[in-house]
């Protein structure tokens, strides 16, 4: 293992540990008022009428008419209002919030008001769907010519559900106006510099108006990425209006039912196979993008570029399109529209393998690309793809090959077996020129005059631990003791914009900025003086620029690489299934902390397989989410995989800091391909289309096989 | 106390019960969860004759107010009970949650209640009216609908003595391995002497406004020969699924139907029929 | 009418309130001790769990009536002792904290399981840590930091 993999006590263990991380729901209430938004209860409606109970003296309601600058949230478009307009388009979207000095007062006049609606027809179902926020398409090859020689070709459509973040510290906000005329918005979010601007535009204030503090953030999963831009827009109004601070910390329920979560997603696969080997895919993507469009732009791009999985596809065609429907909008969810995709062509790889009567994962290596491939997009495979040398570290783990013979024998009884593997990528970094164009991340270092230096940067600590990796990294290039080092919770105020914490960059990206800036201040170290050293980010020379006009070029750098092998048993007396074993091996390069990263891989691979089984969620026929408590929405708990093997394959990229790549969101993304094939098998071969699989669908399949 | 009452012996948990509009609060962990305006509990978890477990020559008594932990731990609860409560949600519902408190809530889905159901457990019930003690299939009469008085109280809980040689059988259906509310539960009590049937119990939690139980289709094999037994058995099974009468909840009735026709299946043969 | 008096970390304390308020609000607005988290309100996470006479409950759970005269640890009481600097040093040493929000819950469902059972097997740690939900870890490295601290602080439990 290199030294800087080497694992340290975290940074932020002590206080977290012992319970002293002050989070924005402990910091003291005294004088700050508490925020309850007014969820709108009908789907799409035009609101006639708000009546408000009279409203004790220190009691406010706020709504669309108190924003002193634009009801629009800055997200990628800006069609999500601060407060609901003429109409709600959703269960839950924000109409006003009360806010006064005792919560249970709060409650109690939040409960008394009346919305008088106008109801209009409400669009639910992703089938029906017509309105379109977002409309991609690109391909390559021949894919007509492909189909016309086929010798067969296979139509198959796929679903996934919602999967929501389930973070442990629900959505929260708190907004201070200060003596000196500024709005301080301190809360649980990934990325400081898109709540200043949703801020900045909402109050109509420049850039000095606002200033935004990450508090310690209990989970984030991508839940945390634009959603705390609404609520700090709508608390800040709130604390404008009000002229004092207004806290809105989310309950559970709220949380579960009103905030972003992974987009539902419908895929029809049609692939051409001939002389055995698929020679074309022809692929249509369907993601709900509930009412609002939010980050569905950019989940959808992800979600297209990997359609074709880790294969070498040469005539393919991609059409996706994000729609519109009166549900709660979807949004950023660690894999990015990656497990939606991914989950379709590792089953669609699956059943055709079967067809044709040949091993699956034969089937897969057959068709997986190598270094100097084309990408689905005709970018190009830079680096070294570590998959063969993964998949037979997986197999020496979990004995998958010699299991996957055994389970495919007829089986009998009550309990049967299955084994599945997914083989995944997920592209690191931004998608395309984000990074270039959009982002333009700047970090520093400022080192003071006792020889201490402190990180100045965006991004924010969520478990993932860059308050510890970002120190690593600098204390080893300036030789110094990691105790020398600091990275503080970031606020606006001080912090240059490294850019959101999201699409597993911060390390890759801003980890290798701060290298860059550590050698920068090395060279210029003057001991006893206060000293400054700024970075700035540079694209790779060896990128194919990406245009997403036609989805042209390297849509990333590089890649992280990851295998899952998932064994499971069926119960067929209850459906049930218990998952035996799960194994998996990631590349994300050069662990930065071996421990860190392990944390990454085995929480994210937990959340995959829970993603892949238990958790489902769905609304009823008026489009309100039903799984809307821990009771009803179920992540796994320390007993349900305990047997969860990870293992690190290092293949280094050079252009990120020790070679470390994107690692944060990968292991999430492989986990409902491998189950679902599990099941398949132990179900004795049956063809299954959609996840999360649950213990009632895997009955159905019971019932209806004669099992 | 503001809004509350706190007991410190049964005659005056009875005297609070019967002078006051007060929720008796044995564990807690069902009355936090709802949320009702200000309401006014009735403590009872410091009422000794509510906390013991002992036995007699017929039954095991569980005081109302026994925690699930006190009963992993004790030694005269029977190992069918004893499994069935290991499996409800995780530590610390365990030490908190009571016997009591299951039965008084009113579910269907209340693990330690389906065992009660296939023992024949008895409730012993008091007030400063007197006592009395009822069956559980009485005490049950009909969804949230309990055969308690305004001012009663559950004081024990009544667990026939497992008779030696008895057989049981106990599967618990959740979304997932803890923290997980029955979707379907299935008990099961036999007993047979000298190749005959003595008793069968066949009980399922979960699925319905109350726990089922059917005295009747269970006494298609009682006192029947072993091999009668085994074939009546298609018959016996074709009699469940006509007569369970299922509800939807977090899963359909049809998955429940499915899956409580296979655990009685499974039990049937585990016992050799 | 009298307040409802405890011991709250060692300390006697009298609270004035109603015996129907939730104690996971009592500790977090009355008292201040903020490292009880309030995850779901149901029992469901574990993010409040407290010790009541040494036993680990859901603090959302237990309404202040039921708390009378007894004793309640947090983990600004626990934090004190010598158990939890062994915890604290195993956790880090796994690096078993992420997000930290599950954490102190964390913490004192190790201490109630290590009180009981000095030296779990990895089946009896996931079992008393199952009332604990974890979003970030997958639960490993929790495990295995449980499973050193009762090696670590032999003797101790």
């Amino acid at each position: 293992m290199k030294e800087i993999s080497c694992p340290v006590v975290k940074k932020d263990h002590w206080d977290k540990v012992s319970g002293r991380s002050r989070y924005v729901g402990d910091y003291d209430g005294e004088g700050v008022l508490t925020g309850k938004l007014l969820h709108a209860k009908v789907a799409h409606a035009k609101i006639v009428e708000v009546t408000l109970p009279e409203l004790p003296q220190g009691y406010l309601y706020v709504d669309r008419n108190d924003v002193p600058g634009d009801n629009n949230v800055n997200i990628v478009k800006d069609d999500t209002p601060v407060y609901a307009r003429e109409t709600v388009e959703y269960i839950g979207e924000p109409i006003g919030m009360v806010v006064g000095p005792d919560p249970r007062e709060v409650e109690r006049l939040l409960s008394e008001i009346q919305v008088t609606y106008e109801e209009l027809e409400p669009v639910l179902d992703l089938r029906k769907a017509s309105e379109v926020f977002f409309h991609y398409e690109y391909g390559k090859g021949d894919v007509e010519a492909a189909f016309a020689q086929a010798d067969k070709v296979y139509e198959e459509e796929f679903e996934t559900g919602y999967q929501e973040q389930a973070y442990l510290e629900t959505q929260g906000m708190m907004a201070v106006p200060e003596a000196d005329g500024r709005m301080f918005v301190h809360g649980s979010m990934q990325c400081i510099y898109y709540v200043k601007g949703a801020v900045m535009r909402a109050l109509g204030c420049g850039p000095d108006g606002v200033h935004i503090l990450q508090d310690p953030t209990g989970g984030g999963f991508g839940g945390k990425e634009a959603f705390p831009s609404i609520l700090a827009c709508q608390v800040a109004v709130a604390a404008h209006k009000a002229q004092a601070p207004v806290r809105c910390v989310f309950d559970r329920r709220e949380d579960l039912e009103y905030t972003s979560k992974r987009h539902p997603s419908l895929c029809t696969y049609k692939v051409a196979v001939k002389d055995g080997k698929v020679t074309a895919m022809d692929i249509d993507v369907k993601f709900n993008g509930g009412a609002y469009t939010t980050l569905s732009a950019v989940v959808l791009q992800r979600g297209l570029i990997c359609a074709d999985g880790v294969y070498n596809i040469k005539n393919l065609h991609v059409i996706g399109e994000a729609l519109k429907t009166n549900t709660t909008p979807t949004g950023a969810y660690r894999g990015f529209g990656a497990p939606q995709t991914f989950f379709a062509v590792e089953l669609m790889m699956d059943h055709i393998a079967r067809d044709l009567g040949v091993d699956s994962l034969a089937f897969k290596e057959a068709h997986m690309v190598r270094q100097g491939d084309a990408t689905s997009t005709s970018g190009m495979y830079h680096f070294p793809v570590p998959l063969p040398a993964m998949i037979d570290e997986v197999d020496a783990a979990s004995d998958f090959r010699r299991k996957h013979r055994e389970y495919e024998k007829p089986q009998t009884g009550r309990y049967r077996r299955g084994i599945g593997m997914s083989v995944y990528f997920h592209g690191a970094g931004f998608t395309g020129a984000g990074e270039r164009d959009t982002i333009k991340a700047v970090c520093k270092l400022h080192k003071y005059p006792d020889g201490t230096v402190e990180i100045l940067a965006s991004n924010g600590e969520i478990g993932q631990g860059v308050r510890t990796t970002f120190p690593k990294i600098v204390a080893r290039e300036l030789n110094l003791p990691l105790e020398k080092v600091y990275y503080d919770q970031p606020d606006t105020a001080r912090v240059p914009d490294s850019g959101p914490t999201v699409a597993s960059r911060s390390l890759m990206i801003v980890g290798e900025l701060l290298r860059r800036a550590a050698i920068q201040l090395r060279d210029k170290w003057v001991d006893g003086e206060d000293q400054m050293v700024e970075e700035h980010y540079k694209e790779p020379d060896f990128m194919i620029p990406f245009s997403l006009e036609d989805f042209h070029g390297d849509a990333y750098p590089t890649y992280a690489w990851g295998v899952h092998a998932i064994e499971v048993e069926v119960d067929t007396c209850t459906g049930r299934s218990q998952v035996l074993g799960a194994y998996g091996s990631f590349d994300v390069g050069t662990p930065i902390d071996y421990n860190v990263v392990m944390g990454q891989m085995e929480g994210g691979f937990l959340q995959g397989i829970g993603y892949s089984s238990m958790e489902h969620m769905n609304y009823d026929d008026r489009g309100r989410i039903r799984n809307n408590s821990f009771s009803d929405y179920l992540i796994p708990t320390t007993r349900d995989v305990p047997n969860l093997k990870c293992i690190l394959h290092v293949e280094e990229y050079p252009d990120g800091p020790y070679g470390a790549k994107g690692a944060g969101e990968l292991p999430l993304v492989g986990g409902p391909g491998a189950y679902v094939e599990a099941l398949e098998q132990a179900l004795g071969g049956v063809k299954l289309h959609h996840a999360p699989f649950t213990a009632e669908d895997t009955m159905n399949v019971i019932l209806k096989e004669g099992l | 106390m503001v809004n509350g009452y706190t007991a410190h012996s049964l005659a005056e948990a009875l005297e609070i019960r019967a002078a006051h509009s007060v929720i008796p609060y044995a564990g807690g962990t069902d009355l936090m969860v709802e949320s009702r305006p200000d309401p006014t509990y009735l403590f009872l978890s410091r009422v000794p004759e509510l906390c013991g477990i002992c036995e007699d020559a017929n039954y095991i008594r569980i005081g109302a107010a026994v925690t699930y932990t006190q009963a992993l731990e004790s030694p005269l609860v029977p190992p069918l009970m004893k499994a069935a409560v290991a499996q409800i949600a995780a530590p610390a519902i365990r030490n908190a949650g009571t016997f009591g408190g299951n039965l008084g809530n009113g579910s269907a889905k209340a693990d330690s209640v389906l065992i009660e159901y296939v023992t024949d457990a008895k409730l012993r019930l008091a007030s400063v009216r007197g006592e009395r003690t009822v069956s559980v299939a009485d005490f049950y009469q009909g969804r949230k609908q309990l055969d308690l008085a305004q001012d009663e109280l559950i004081v024990e809980i009544l667990l026939p003595r497992p008779a030696p040689g008895e057989r049981w059988h106990y599967e618990k259906v959740g979304g997932r391995n803890a923290l997980a509310i029955s979707r379907v539960s299935f008990a099961g009590v036999y007993e047979e002497q000298d190749g005959r049937i003595l008793r069968l119990a066949a009980g399922f939690g979960a699925v319905a406004a109350t726990v089922l139980r059917y005295p009747d289709l269970e006494a298609m094999l009682v006192s029947r020969t072993v091999e009668e037994a085994r074939s009546l058995k298609a018959d016996f099974l074709a009699a469940y699924e006509q007569r369970m009468q299922l509800t939807r909840g977090r899963v359909s009735a049809e998955y429940r139907k499915a899956v409580c026709l296979r655990l009685l299946g499974a039990f049937l043969e585990e016992i050799g029929l | 009418m009298s307040g409802i008096c405890f011991m709250l970390n060692g300390a006697p304390v009298t609270y004035e309130g109603s015996g129907a308020d939730r104690l996971l609000e009592v500790l977090r607005d009355t008292y201040r001790t903020t490292s009880v988290k309030c995850g779901c309100k149901e029992g469901e996470c574990g993010a409040c769990s407290v010790l009541l006479d040494g036993v680990l409950v859901n603090s959302c759970c237990v309404a202040m009536g039921a708390v009378e005269d007894r004793n309640v640890v947090t983990l600004e009481g626990y934090r004190e002792t010598e158990r939890f600097a062994v915890l604290s040093r195993a956790f880090g040493e796994m690096s078993a904290v992420q997000c930290g929000f599950c954490i102190p819950g964390m913490i004192l469902a190790s201490e109630a399981l290590l009180s009981r059972n000095p030296h779990p097997s990895e089946e009896e740690i996931r079992e008393g840590l199952s009332g604990n939900l974890c979003r970030c870890t997958g639960y490993n490295a929790i495990v295995k930091a449980v499973s050193l601290a009762a090696e670590e602080g032999n003797g101790l439990w």
